[in-house]
């Protein structure tokens, strides 16, 4: 693109999105046991992880986990550890699992985190292709595993445990207790007192740090190396735009295996100092969340989901005085909560009522969720609905939504403070340069890059451009702002026979945001243009119906009225003007439409029953509608097999109109600004 | 407008009267809440027997009878107070090994129906021991606690009453840590919910049954010194333990907190109901305005106050 | 991290001896040959019905001990025998050496033996800790006058027996329920609880009335799981009930069949799956 055709499109939407550089290596602590050594100089005091154990937090300062972690490193030496070793860690989330990560990483050796609850065969996979010579294990139930494929992997030496609970029986000479390790790695320590830190010291930035397994949706897993640069550059970016320090507070309970897990409850904690807290078991996450209230918190959207609906459900056994209080007061943080949490004016009274709901509703609320000290909630791994996303901040918790991947060892983009989109995912992070190619596709460069994919340098070259640019997979756009909008995955996305960029689910999902629309079903893969067949929502369609008094009995009928038609017209007229101005999209405005003459019925197949629409299922059945939708004609017959209520089977037939909708070319669009 | 004016004297007149003469309503408050301590201290008796062995203790009242009787009549033996109390304590745990020996260790696993035939005749029999052992006229009872009165802000107040309020909230409040805390707290909660369990994590039956009937003779002690004080020890000491069934409908017959507050309830509303109310039918309410209160709880809350959920969560 | 001295020993043993192969391999041989328990012509009856008729087995320290046959057996009343609830018209028991007519429920506690019931005897108002604390009842020491106050020695005791409360809880894998009433948990956590309260007394000698009933197949691997690292890492001796016969070859070193209140057939597991009397009481003439 020339400087003289960038100037006329700025005004709409970008490619690419503004750069902020990062941060740079530090000489001195370019790895990650450097980093630790040095918080254990400078507050080696302050607390660095806890375990709630025996119903109490029990608690290591920074000097207690390097001398730990210098213990577990001096142990797995004696016990043959080599530099380039490939090393499983596998458990829930434990003190001593992420200090081995440590450990093994300033003996030069590869931590590879793996699921806890894989079965044996799917361990196979990786334990195989990373060569895992050591395996550090949480439990009995974690030995078992590894015992039921022992035989398959010569290349597996020794396995150590850190709970032995059960394992007191088990005579196999390569199955070794922690607590043995750490005294083997004291006593060696103590004879060799140089030996940990030059293992350390020959560290360097450019070494792996650690490799992940991302399950690919086709295909075997593939294994991610990162370096300690990698890490390192990411983590402090996110730290330094975010403000965390050593004070802060955060919750490790998702699985080490994830790169999440392991930049937030771990990289990040060494990079600022913060403390860690590990649960006491799985079970019980959310009552130690209430418990510890950490001011740094990660979910994805399913977490926040059941807790807003275990919340929802305590309400309605509550008092009616109770109810109505907080139906009120709800009311009132819908309309000023994000406001005021974006900083944006509010007037004087809400601002009043929001302190007083703050009083009464949501500080009791945010306390029983255990986020009453978070400060920066992330959610991501999948889209978050806007009303959940809604309801979190306007009670004044600082949700945002990051878009990011292992590949990038996270933060590609982050939502700023203030400047918060529920339907974008932010702009990117400091040092993360981001582009969406010619076909769509969301492209950046970090780094946080990662370094290959291990003994695969075909999916390397595939993913990684020699330039160091990361294909996503995710089709995209950059809004104006230059925040970042993923539209779906690549892959999904279809093309108009001109070769403009199709994105069914987006344009549904944005259609479906109207009140009056509850189900879409857009096409336009391989065609001139695109169309949809709309279900209407009757309840809402129907008071609307009755206000302006027009009469119906049922759904068919009321699908039928010309009125109704106009309302939703002018509705995709308006999504239509706002795809003008989404570069990318603008070509798969919707030409034509129809009410479709009875509602989408997951009796009928049409729906999953999740209530997705079975795409394909749906184009052949209504192939004729779909047939007349692209030809000339307003108006189309059809007769639908439909299965009712008792589950007899009956036939409707219909005369279905069809409507143009007015679009929007580019020409108009830039006339009307 | 008799109709009216009768409106007037019932919801409208005492009211007034409460509030224009706010010093004479604190001291019928203070009244009433005096007398709602004694109310708690007896149906505290209660509830320590009904939880620990489910039976419905009917001799409570013959026990607080039978304690101040034992007192009074060591103290005419010329026995000083502080021997005179110990022995009295000494009396009734005997009493307390006593009903296990002979009453209920006999009765394990029999109907909650016969428990309390037999509670009857438990009554009638200390009744008369009782009785025979130190005679049948009204006694009075003085242990040398001052009763001298005087007035803050106004109120008058009597230095016996405050006594025995301050007696009576302390030894609630051992009593609720007691049950709460320690070895045998537990164990007898574990009693109350379940015999074949607490038999198999090894707690003796014979031992809490003892221990409670002794605590409970102990307060029945402490209930009686009070009452005797005032109105002397007599006969119809033991029927004060009527009193302590409205109390006890109200504060749910497993809670001590619903034991003490259901009393105060019943104090005060009684006391209050007798100024103000009294007049207008002549008078007498306070002997049945508890029943009356209890049926009305019965009707809309028949667990009380502070019914099983409550105390189960403790 | 500090764990106190009456905490479960969880410390492992060095793997001392190594065996030389890599391959997974099986435990040795358990020998059992100190008598803890013997039953000796026990024979208790109802009125007219015969519960138990000359009954006479033992139970060795450290063995898990399998109580089976049909319903109507007499297995449970085998069982509150030992401990004390039902008192035999004929036999003895003998118990670490002492011989005696009969057992009362308290001493048997007192002297280590605790139990789980077929039909869950929790005390169902008290919270999981409530109940598990309960089990410490008999841990307690302090006098009366110390408890009354809650002060000093007491207190300190409260929680040294807290801290052993809390290492069966984490040894059960209860941690999430530690709060919650008992009577609101569902059946499977129950038995789990019951269990955990039986622990708590640091029993010799565990009786489990079929402590998987009603369970379904995970809560049973749980379960037996659970069964075996008690005897395990505490070395408790197990005498249990149970109606599935998968999981008692499985679980148990010795087993004893009774049927119409007589004891049919005693061995290992393998011994009594062949005898054929227990096959006839199994498959001949039901009366179940």
């Amino acid at each position: 693109m020339n400087e003289g055709q960038g100037a006329g499109v700025a005004a709409t939407a970008a490619t690419s999105a503004p750069f902020r550089p990062g941060a740079s290596v530090d000489l001195e602590f370019d790895t990650f046991p450097k980093l630790l050594k040095r918080n254990a100089a400078v507050r080696g005091t302050r607390s660095a992880m806890r375990e709630k154990d025996y119903g109490i937090w029990q608690s290591w300062t920074w000097a207690e986990v390097a001398a730990e972690v210098r213990a577990i490193a001096c142990g797995l030496s004696v016990l043959g550890l080599r530099r380039g070793d490939a090393v499983a860690i596998i458990g829930d989330n434990r003190p001593r699992l992420y200090w081995t990560i440590a450990a093994v990483q300033s003996l030069g050796g590869i931590p590879v985190p793996m699921y806890q609850d894989a079965v044996a065969d799917e361990m196979k996979f990786v334990l195989d292709h990373a060569g895992v010579r050591f395996a550090v294990v949480e439990n009995q139930e974690q030995v078992d595993k590894l015992l039921q494929v022992w035989e398959d992997f010569p290349q597996l030496e020794l396995v150590v445990y850190d709970q032995p609970r059960g394992l007191r029986h088990y005579r196999q000479d390569f199955l070794h207790d922690m607590a043995n390790v750490l005294a083997a790695g004291q006593k060696f320590d103590s004879e060799n007192p140089s030996f940990y830190d030059d293992e350390v010291a020959m560290g360097v930035a450019g070494d792996t740090a650690i490799m992940l397994y991302t399950s690919g949706t086709t295909g075997q897993p593939k294994g991610v190396v990162l370096t300690h640069e990698n890490i390192y550059l990411t983590a402090i970016n996110a730290a330094q735009q975010e403000g965390l320090t050593e004070r802060d507070e955060s919750l490790a309970y998702l699985p080490l295996a994830w790169v999440g897990d392991h930049i937030f409850s771990y990289a990040q904690s060494y990079v600022t100092g913060f403390c860690v807290s590990c649960p006491e078991s799985s079970d019980t996450v959310l009552t130690d969340l209430r418990e510890l209230g950490p001011s740094y918190f990660f979910a994805p959207p399913p977490i926040f989901e059941n807790i807003l609906t275990t919340v929802m459900i305590r309400m309605e056994d509550a008092s009616a005085l109770k109810r109505k209080m907080f139906s009120y007061f709800m009311g009132v943080a819908r309309r000023a909560g994000a406001n005021i949490l974006d900083r944006e004016p509010v007037g004087v009274v809400d601002r009043l009522l929001y302190w007083l709901g703050g009083v009464f509703v949501y500080g009791p609320l945010k306390n029983t969720l255990g986020l009453s000290r978070v400060r920066i909630c992330y959610t991501a791994g999948e889209a978050i609905g806007p009303d959940l996303f809604v309801f979190y901040r306007s009670i004044g918790i600082n949700m945002k939504q990051l878009y990011g991947s292992t590949e990038a060892s996270v933060f590609i983009t982050i939502q700023p403070d203030g400047e918060i989109k529920p339907d974008t995912v932010g702009t990117p992070a400091p040092g993360v340069e981001l582009k969406v190619a010619d076909d769509g596709e969301v492209m950046f460069r970090s780094p946080g890059v990662f370094k290959e994919y291990f003994k695969n340098p075909e999916a390397t070259a595939e993913t990684k451009t020699p330039d160091g640019w990361v294909h996503t997979g995710d089709a995209g756009l950059i809004d104006e702002d230059g925040h970042l909008k993923i539209i779906d995955r690549l892959k999904d996305v279809g093309r108009l026979v001109d070769g403009t960029l199709f994105a069914p689910k987006y344009i549904e999902n944005k259609l479906k945001f109207f009140s009056h629309i509850k189900e879409v079903v857009a096409f336009g893969n391989q065609q001139k243009f695109c169309t949809v067949i709309v279900n209407i929502d009757l309840e809402a369609v129907g008071n609307w119906a009755e206000r302006g008094g027009i009469t119906y009995s049922s759904y068919q009928e009321l699908a039928a009225r010309p009125q109704v038609y106009d309302l939703i017209q002018e509705e995709i007229e308006q999504m239509n003007s706002e795809l003008a101005k989404e570069q990318n999209l603008a070509g798969s405005q919707i030409h034509r439409f129809l009410l479709l003459h009875k509602e989408l019925d997951p009796d009928d197949g049409e729906l999953t029953r999740t209530r997705k629409v079975r795409r394909n299922f749906v184009a052949e059945k209504y192939s004729t509608v779909i047939e007349a939708l692209y030809g000339t004609a307003d108006h189309c017959q059809i007769t639908t097999e439909v299965t009712f209520e008792d589950g007899r089977k009956g036939t409707i037939s219909a005369d279905l109109a069809i409507r143009d909708v007015r679009t929007v070319t580019a020409g108009e669009q830039l006339a009307a600004e | 407008m008799e109709f009216i004016s009768f409106l007037n004297l019932v919801f409208v007149a005492p009211f007034v009267d409460m509030v224009s003469f706010p010093i004479f309503f604190a001291e019928v408050v203070i009244a009433g809440v005096l007398t709602g301590i004694m109310y708690s201290l007896v149906a505290l008796g209660f509830v320590l027997i009904f939880k620990a062995s489910g039976v419905f203790n009917f001799a409570q009242g013959a026990m607080v009878l039978f304690a101040a009787l034992t007192l009074v009549g060591l103290m005419e033996l010329g026995v000083p107070v502080l021997a005179a109390l110990l022995g009295a304590v000494a009396v009734m745990t005997v009493l307390a090994f006593a009903v296990e020996r002979f009453m209920l260790r006999h009765l394990i696993n029999q109907d909650d129906i016969i428990l309390f035939m037999a509670t009857i005749g438990l009554t009638f029999l200390i009744q008369g021991f009782g009785e025979m052992v130190w005679g049948s006229n009204v006694k009075a009872l003085d242990i040398g606690i001052p009763s001298e009165s005087f007035e803050v802000g106004g109120i008058l107040l009597n230095e016996f009453d405050l006594f025995a309020a301050g007696s009576g909230a302390v030894l609630v409040a051992v009593l609720a840590v007691f049950f709460h805390y320690t070895r045998i707290g537990r164990a007898l909660r574990a009693v109350a919910d379940d015999h074949q369990a607490a038999m198999a994590v090894g707690i003796p039956l014979k031992t809490i049954w003892v221990t409670v009937w002794s605590v409970a003779g102990f307060v029945g002690l402490v209930a009686g010194i009070m009452w005797g004080a005032k109105s002397g020890v007599q006969f119809s000491l033991s029927l004060i333990a009527l009193k302590a069934l409205p109390v006890l409908i109200l504060g749910g017959f497993t809670s001590v907190p619903g034991a003490i507050v259901g009393g105060l309830i019943i104090g005060v509303g009684e006391k209050i109901a007798e100024i103000y109310w009294g007049p207008l039918v002549g008078g007498a309410i306070e002997n049945w305005f508890a029943y009356m209160l209890a049926l009305v709880f019965l009707l809309f809350r028949p667990q009380g106050l502070f019914g099983e959920r409550i105390i189960e969560r403790v | 991290m500090t764990v106190t001295e009456v905490s479960a020993e969880t410390a492992a043993q060095p793997n001392a001896e190594p065996e030389g192969d890599g391959a997974p391999t099986a435990a040795p041989e358990r020998v059992f040959d100190e008598v803890l328990l013997e039953i000796s012509g026990v024979s208790l009856s109802f009125g007219g019905v015969v519960a138990l008729s000359d009954v006479s087995f033992d139970i060795c320290k450290g063995e898990i001990r399998a109580i089976i046959g049909p319903n109507g057996a007499g297995k449970s009343s085998m069982l509150n025998v030992i401990n004390g609830f039902y008192h035999p018209q004929q036999g003895t028991i003998t118990y670490k050496g002492n011989v005696r007519k009969k057992m009362r429920p308290h001493r048997a506690a007192a002297e280590g033996i605790a139990r789980t019931f077929q039909n869950i005897a929790l005390f169902r108002g008290m919270s999981t800790l409530d109940n598990i604390m309960t089990g410490r009842l008999l841990k307690m020491r302090r006098g009366l006058l110390w408890q009354a106050l809650y002060w000093g020695p007491a207190r300190d005791e409260e929680i040294v027996h807290r801290e052993f409360a809390e290492h069966i809880i984490d040894f059960l894998e209860i941690e999430a329920i530690r709060k919650t009433v008992v009577g609101q948990l569902p059946y499977g956590l129950q038995k789990r609880v019951e269990l955990g309260r039986a622990l708590a007394a640091e029993p010799e000698l565990l009786l489990l009335d079929e402590p998987m009933a009603g369970m379904n197949v995970e809560e049973k691997e749980d379960m037996s799981r659970f069964i075996i690292d008690v005897n395990d890492e505490f070395g408790t001796t197990i005498a249990l009930i149970e109606h599935d016969m998968s999981i008692v070859m499985d679980l148990s070193d010795r087993v004893v069949v009774l049927d119409y209140g007589r004891k049919i057939a005693d061995g290992t597991p393998d011994q009594v799956r062949a005898n054929p009397a227990v096959i006839e009481a199994y498959l001949g003439v039901g009366h179940g």
